[in-house]
């Protein structure tokens, strides 16, 4: 089943590209370890995914960009078709000649209800062409103004046209030294709103990708398109096929659904996070071999003690022993230790995959007390090696990530809040101060809920 | 115990061999039917008889076409189900409650069960509509077989001490995600239908359907599967055969009934008097319609109240109202919008006692505007019917909403010192 994507502000549209050149490319590596049969249904599942076939043969994504300046997206648009591989729809994009200022009222209360029309309008065109539709991927950032505000609009539109149909968000969670002074504003709106309308929000936080670019790929001058690439490998491994059961021989039809009703169907838990072994650069790779004992053992430390990557784990943390009660409510003065999860979704590519040994995700000390890791825990596995990795592991998780980030930029907006600085320029446009109050209730409710896990 | 009465054919009995005929013709007119021999043993009650016909008449009352996981249960699960199915459509012979369930006696008592089946309404064409092969694209328009069929009973779960909400609140949403994928499945099905149906114009023999179905298309593609269908096609004949054979002979059949009944022994005089057995009416069933009654008539009256009030408001402040385009377009509008409300509401309520609505499964066929013959149904009919019926359920469910919030409100209320917030609403 097809998913549409949609790329909203400077931010969407520069990741969109990076996915769906990942994954083009990934379904058309020759180093796929498996046979020409088995390689290409990969590429056949993939394409039917992401993308249509036009009469030359060439694909086109199934995707839809937004920004109101037309710069990013005229680069978008070129890169893709530069690549020869793959190209964007000719009338797929709207933009428009002004920015909207880092402002999330604006974006939410102007740019939204003024281009509504027309952007519905770009999006159900992309929807009509799926033979079958299993739901949309969003991909914005937080805390800017055209991603964050217009997101917040659109994804509230989706909700209400296409109540059937799944809507995953990917956000950007801003670096925490971010340059845009009412970023934590934006972030708490954003955030709100979309709990409300969206039914998951897998988070990449900037910090996070900046280390690995740094550590793992030892790349020197960090560019956005760095950044990026790291986050479509990470995307591209969740979203490239797999088997729908451990003897199955088919790929699996409706991944999104799969993974949503596998991690979010809890209302007051949608929040994912995404952690992937190995990741190195491509020298490295040559030179390197991994067991799957060593990621998935790599993969679960990474897990319980809330590490962001595969250095720097702290081997210190521990699950708490089975009988004894978990280490106290969770309280978020001092250093988090253990990471409790709701529910985890592994996904496993590459080499002797079927011999790979999971159990120690199935531990119910990594869980919380309410569902068994029968319930919480599912892995995924396939053949297929995916970007050149021999064998890769990805982990999405629910789970505690998110809590002290999330809490970190609630408690920072409600102290420029508590001030009333730069209110005026929400106010200005709709936004009152009731609707904040609305925010912070709503996050400080889901801090909670994760809190009490 | 009725029995069909027909005008008598005496020709028929006195052909020799004519007893088997008719039996044969029904049991090859039931699936899966036994033997004429295996009747003519129940006649004289033989143990041997008895398991066959406890399979069919399982088979017989099941609600549903009978799946792997219905076959395959026990025997002693088929005769208990048999039992409380008979007992419910009221069933007068009480020997067969007490009949044991292992299959070891009373295939007499099953052979007269059977025949009261059959005498109460036409079993075999049942059978045959339940397990008819479509041959078109089918869907049914109305609800009466998903309520009337509930389903294979659900395993009874204990819950292991208290069960934490969250725990609920994952499962339900699991529901729903499924539920999404189930519409999404639909819409899939549905595109692809359209699809097939418009590529195929014109190439069905028929005129009147004028393209082809899924079914047809297939066995276009893939001749092995079109030689099976042809195969299941003339099975389904000759149970039709074999029912037509069954109502001309079935004569014969009821008088030697008449005969097995004369061997049983008299039951209990309360078994052979009129049968009345009634259903079973819950015992605090009474007292709930006489309130449901009262606040009828209550609500009633309180809506005559509302009513005379609010025009007695309106006639006020409006009746000196303005003229002009604006107000009549206005007028136009709210008028047309309490129409379709009252539509609505009348369409509700006439649910039961309105025109003959149709049932069961409909062909879907794709013509031009306004080609539709007399007899067919309009797709925008239908969904015009469906669309007020969903009207009214959700208002339906907005009130029990509503009620839902007023007594939580009330429930929170009554603790002192609670501060409830509600989720935001949009």
């Amino acid at each position: 089943m097809s998913i549409v994507t949609v790329q909203l502000g400077q931010c969407g549209n520069q990741i969109g590209f990076e996915v769906f050149d990942a994954l083009l490319s990934d379904s058309h590596s020759s180093q796929g370890l498996c046979s020409k049969r088995e390689n290409e249904a990969y590429q056949a599942s993939c394409k039917e995914r992401f993308f249509s076939e036009e009469e030359n043969g060439v694909p086109i994504a199934r995707a839809v960009l937004v920004d109101m300046e037309p710069k990013v997206i005229n680069q978008t648009l070129s890169k893709a078709a530069q690549s020869g591989q793959w190209k964007y729809g000719q009338h797929a994009c709207f933009c428009q000649k002004q920015g909207s200022g880092n402002n999330w009222a604006y974006g939410y209360s102007v740019h939204g209800p003024r281009h509504e029309e027309s952007i519905m309008s770009l999006i159900r065109k992309e929807v009509e062409k799926c033979d079958s539709f299993s739901g949309f991927f969003i991909i914005m950032s937080m805390a800017g103004g055209t991603g964050s505000g217009l997101g917040a609009f659109v994804t509230q539109n989706l909700q209400d046209q296409y109540p059937n149909s799944l809507k995953m968000n990917h956000i950007i969670w801003p670096y925490g030294t971010g340059e845009v002074i009412v970023q934590n504003y934006n972030s708490i709106l954003t955030l709100s709103h979309l709990y409300r309308s969206s039914d998951a929000l897998l988070v990449h936080e900037n910090d996070a990708v900046h280390k690995i670019c740094a550590k793992l790929m030892n790349i020197k001058q960090i560019s956005f398109s760095d950044i990026n690439q790291v986050l479509a490998h990470q995307l591209g491994s969740v979203f490239q096929p797999t088997y729908s059961a451990e003897s199955s021989f088919h790929y699996r039809r409706n991944p999104l659904g799969d993974l949503m009703e596998h991690l979010v169907p809890h209302p007051e838990f949608k929040m994912l996070s995404v952690r992937n072994i190995p990741h190195m650069s491509e020298n490295s790779l040559a030179y390197s071999t991994f067991t799957w004992a060593g990621l998935l053992k790599h993969l679960r430390q990474m897990l319980i003690s809330n590490a962001k990557m595969e250095e720097g784990i702290d081997w210190h943390v521990r699950p708490p022993l089975s009988g004894l009660p978990p280490l106290g409510k969770m309280s978020l003065n001092k250093d988090l230790h253990f990471n409790t999860s709701v529910a985890n979704l592994v996904i496993l590519r590459g080499k002797d995959v079927q011999s790979a040994d999971v159990e120690g995700f199935k531990d119910p000390a990594l869980y919380t007390s309410w569902l068994k890791p029968v319930n919480a825990f599912n892995v995924w596995k396939t053949q297929r090696a995916f970007s050149k990795y021999e064998k890769s592991a990805v982990l999405v998780s629910n789970s505690q990530f998110l809590v002290k980030p999330l809490d970190t930029i609630v408690g920072k907006a409600w102290n420029m809040f508590a001030s009333k600085a730069y209110i005026h320029q929400y106010t200005k446009f709709g936004i009152e101060e009731e609707d904040f109050l609305d925010s912070f209730t709503s996050l400080e409710q889901v801090v909670a809920s994760y809190c009490n896990l | 115990m009725g029995r069909r009465r027909q005008r008598v054919d005496p020709a028929a009995g006195a052909r020799a061999g004519a007893l088997p005929e008719a039996i044969a013709a029904l049991s090859r007119s039931l699936p899966s039917g036994p033997s004429p021999e295996i009747f003519r043993r129940a006649k004289f009650d033989r143990p041997e008889a008895t398991s066959a016909l406890w399979q069919l008449l399982f088979r017989v009352l099941s609600p549903l076409p009978v799946g792997n996981a219905l076959a395959s249960l026990a025997l002693e699960a088929q005769a208990h189900l048999v039992k409380s199915a008979l007992c419910s459509q009221g069933y007068p012979r009480l020997a067969l409650a007490q009949l044991p369930e292992d299959g070891s006696q009373g295939s007499r008592e099953l052979l007269l069960a059977l025949s009261w089946l059959l005498a109460r309404g036409p079993v075999p064409e049942q059978m045959l509509a339940q397990a008819r092969v479509p041959l078109g694209d089918e869907m049914t328009v109305c609800q009466c077989e998903a309520l009337a069929s509930p389903g294979p009973p659900a395993p009874h779960m204990e819950a292991e001490g208290p069960v934490d909400v969250r725990r609920v609140q994952w499962l339900m949403g699991k529901l729903q995600f499924r539920w999404r994928q189930l519409v999404s499945s639909q819409q899939e099905q549905c595109a692809l239908l359209s699809k097939i149906h418009l590529y195929t114009r014109g190439c069905h023999s028929d005129q009147s359907l004028g393209h082809l179905s899924v079914t047809e298309a297939e066995m276009l593609r893939d001749p092995e599967g079109g030689q099976q269908l042809l195969q299941t096609l003339e099975r389904e004949n000759q149970r039709l055969e074999a029912v037509l054979a069954w109502r001309h002979t079935e004569l014969v059949f009821w008088r030697w009934m008449d005969t097995v009944l004369g061997t049983c022994a008299p039951e209990v005089p309360a078994a052979a008097s009129q049968p009345t057995f009634l259903p079973w009416v819950p015992e605090r069933g009474g007292g709930e319609l006489e309130l449901v009654v009262r606040e009828l008539q209550a609500l009633e009256e309180e809506l005559r109240e509302a009513v005379e009030r609010r025009r007695a408001a309106w006639e006020a402040k409006a009746g000196g109202c303005g003229r002009g385009p604006e107000w009549s377009a206005a007028r136009r509008a709210s008028r047309e919008a309490v129409e379709k409300e009252l539509g609505a509401l009348q369409q509700c309520w006439k649910q039961d006692s309105g025109p003959a609505r149709p049932h069961g499964p409909h062909r879907l066929v794709r013509r031009e505007d306004g080609a539709a013959g007399e007899r067919d149904l309009r797709a925008a009919e239908v969904i015009r019917t469906l669309r007020s019926q969903e009207a009214c359920l959700e208002a339906v469910l907005r009130r029990l909403q509503g009620q839902c919030r007023q007594e939580l409100a009330r429930l929170v209320g009554a603790l002192p010192g609670l501060i409830w917030i509600p989720p935001p609403g949009r």
